[in-house]
């Protein structure tokens, strides 16, 4: 087994032995997030603003069906991924169309279209209130209502999703998108529909996010309006820059220091996203491939100490 | 027969036209040499061949069928393969990789797109190979792009021509910035490639037109001013006015 694997499956085994299941679940979740947007941010070149869209769109839908329909927790995910990926081939065809800072404002501005949507119809979404009560329905007599047993349930989920992302970045496709990444024109010449592939991308990427969205919303029983809004646009951007965006393995990393900041750190000090700003600064400044890229230059930085 | 014919084609960007009624037939196996000064048309022509630009009149036929207007990622499945004035590569790929995403587009299927890993598609690796053994890259084909000289970097910018196993060959000036030495390999490598293709190309260096062309056609201020061999061509009164001003003929 690979070096990555065998650390992935102890940092899953081992988690929520040092924090609690609910943060150790958040910490997938924001990961598989984290991965849909990385296909489009650093295998595609496409900085998408808004995706929130799709984990809000998918996390209303299905956290609704949830709580009125009474639907179990795989049908519940179906729709989070069906939802996400069509919410993000409708954005997707209209953002495809521009690129460069064009394509970000578009990306944004649909998000807040999406997100006043969610604000203004107060009777399904709840507005500012949120929407509560989505339960964790029993599977197979399984409790999901405990936070271990749904803690299991998501980082399975997770290491599936890391499965599927790892599939679609070795195959053609990832290498499509990473000539596009590379060289938009030239891609075209060769016989690419750009707009195509970029869409593609965005579809996928939008299905992580849905599933994403449901997996959060079960997990604290409540859909925030925040969960549609720019704010967590912007996180996961953030923490996947953090983490390193030229790497697969980039966004769960960034997605661990995230979260982790966020819910440890907080408790101790209210003024706790200054931390982020800073780390986001030394990223950006110093190291431009994120924790990822820090860490590579350390141990080459290590070994060629070594050798003296 | 000509297998890349144009019809009255013109390009007008505003009041400028690019390119202004040009007809031209290109006939199958032969390399037809497009010259003519900085600014004639030349690489605006290769663009509406390609699909990049939509004309704003006239027509295109591919083996006699009319593709004016298709998208350039279509025209590339088609049978047109184009290389570039300009360096245009994947910069952080290796040379294989580059190769390989030009091979792959014109394969046979996109089956497995989403899931096959690309490394099992023995017989796109193996026509991305073929494609950097023809321009003698070979045994760089895992170096990254950004290790190789500028001459292997013109080089690479026709295997990615080549992997595409077109019909029809554009190259854009492949010599463009060579040293004297790198532009022998490179007119070899031209001269080598003649036969198995049809070509179109544009190029400078007048010698290098001479000696490899069949047919050469003159552009100026975007229209054809002559039509030849290159004996014909290097007799043309006209053709020596546009080229030298007039001073030297």
């Amino acid at each position: 087994m690979k070096k990555e694997n065998i650390l992935l499956l102890a940092a899953v085994l081992a988690l929520p032995l040092v924090l609690r299941p609910a943060i150790a679940s958040e910490i997938w979740i924001f990961a598989i997030f984290g991965l849909g947007l990385n296909l489009l941010l650093g295998y595609t070149g496409l900085l998408s603003f808004g995706q929130s869209t799709f984990f809000g769109s998918a996390a209303y839908v299905a956290g609704w069906l949830l709580k009125h329909y009474g639907i179990d927790v795989f049908l519940a995910l179906g729709t989070g991924v069906f939802v996400g990926a069509a919410s993000a081939a409708l954005v997707g065809t209209l953002c495809v169309q521009r690129s460069g800072l064009y394509f970000i404002m578009l990306t944004f501005a649909l998000n807040q279209l999406f997100y006043f949507v969610a604000y203004q119809w107060t009777t399904v979404t709840g507005g500012e209130d949120g929407m509560p009560g989505i339960p964790r329905p029993a599977f197979l007599g399984i409790d999901f209502s405990e936070p271990l047993p749904y803690y299991v349930f998501v980082s399975a989920l997770f290491l599936l999703s890391l499965w599927i992302m790892r599939r679609i970045v070795e195959s053609p496709l990832g290498r499509i998108l990473q000539a596009i990444r590379e060289n938009e024109v030239r891609a075209e010449a060769v016989g690419y529909d750009v707009a195509r592939f970029k869409l593609l991308a965005f579809v996928i990427g939008g299905a992580f996010s849905g599933a994403a969205g449901v997996l959060y919303a079960m997990l604290f029983g409540i859909v925030p309006l925040e969960a549609i809004g720019f704010v967590t646009s912007g996180n996961v951007v953030f923490a996947t820059l953090i983490g390193g965006s030229g790497s697969l393995y980039g966004p769960i990393i960034g997605s661990f220091v995230f979260i982790w900041l966020s819910e440890s750190v907080s408790t101790l000090w209210a003024r706790w996203p200054l931390l982020l700003g800073v780390a986001f600064v030394i990223v950006v400044l110093f190291f431009r491939g994120g924790v990822v890229e820090a860490w590579a230059r350390f141990w080459s930085w290590r070994s060629s100490k070594q050798k003296i | 027969m000509a297998i890349l014919e144009t019809k009255n084609l013109s390009k007008a960007f505003g009041a400028l036209a690019a390119v202004n009624g040009v007809s031209l037939a290109i006939e199958a196996g032969t390399l037809h040499s497009i010259i003519g000064p900085n600014g004639a048309g030349k690489t605006t022509l290769f663009n509406l061949l390609t699909g990049t630009y939509r004309p704003s009149s006239g027509s295109i036929l591919f083996d006699g069928r009319d593709i004016t207007g298709t998208p350039a990622h279509r025209v590339a499945h088609l049978g047109l393969a184009r290389s570039f004035q300009r360096t245009n590569v994947f910069p952080a790929f290796s040379l294989l990789d580059n190769v390989w995403v030009a091979a792959f587009a014109c394969g046979p299927s996109w089956k497995g797109l989403l899931w096959r890993r690309a490394d099992r598609y023995p017989e796109v690796g193996a026509r991305a190979l073929a494609a950097l053994a023809d321009v003698g890259l070979a045994d760089k084909a895992g170096k990254p792009v950004r290790e190789i000289s500028h001459g292997e970097q013109r080089q690479l910018e026709l295997a990615i021509a080549l992997a595409a196993a077109p019909r029809v060959l554009l190259l854009d000036e492949p010599a463009a910035g060579l040293s004297p030495e790198e532009t022998r390999k490179l007119v070899a490598l031209v001269r080598a490639l003649k036969g198995r293709y049809t070509i179109v190309l544009i190029e400078h260096k007048m010698d290098i037109i001479m000696s490899v062309s069949d047919r050469i056609s003159v552009m100026h201020f975007g229209s054809l001013i002559a039509e030849g061999t290159p004996a014909e061509i290097q007799r043309n009164r006209e053709v020596r006015r546009a080229y030298l001003g007039g001073v030297a003929a």
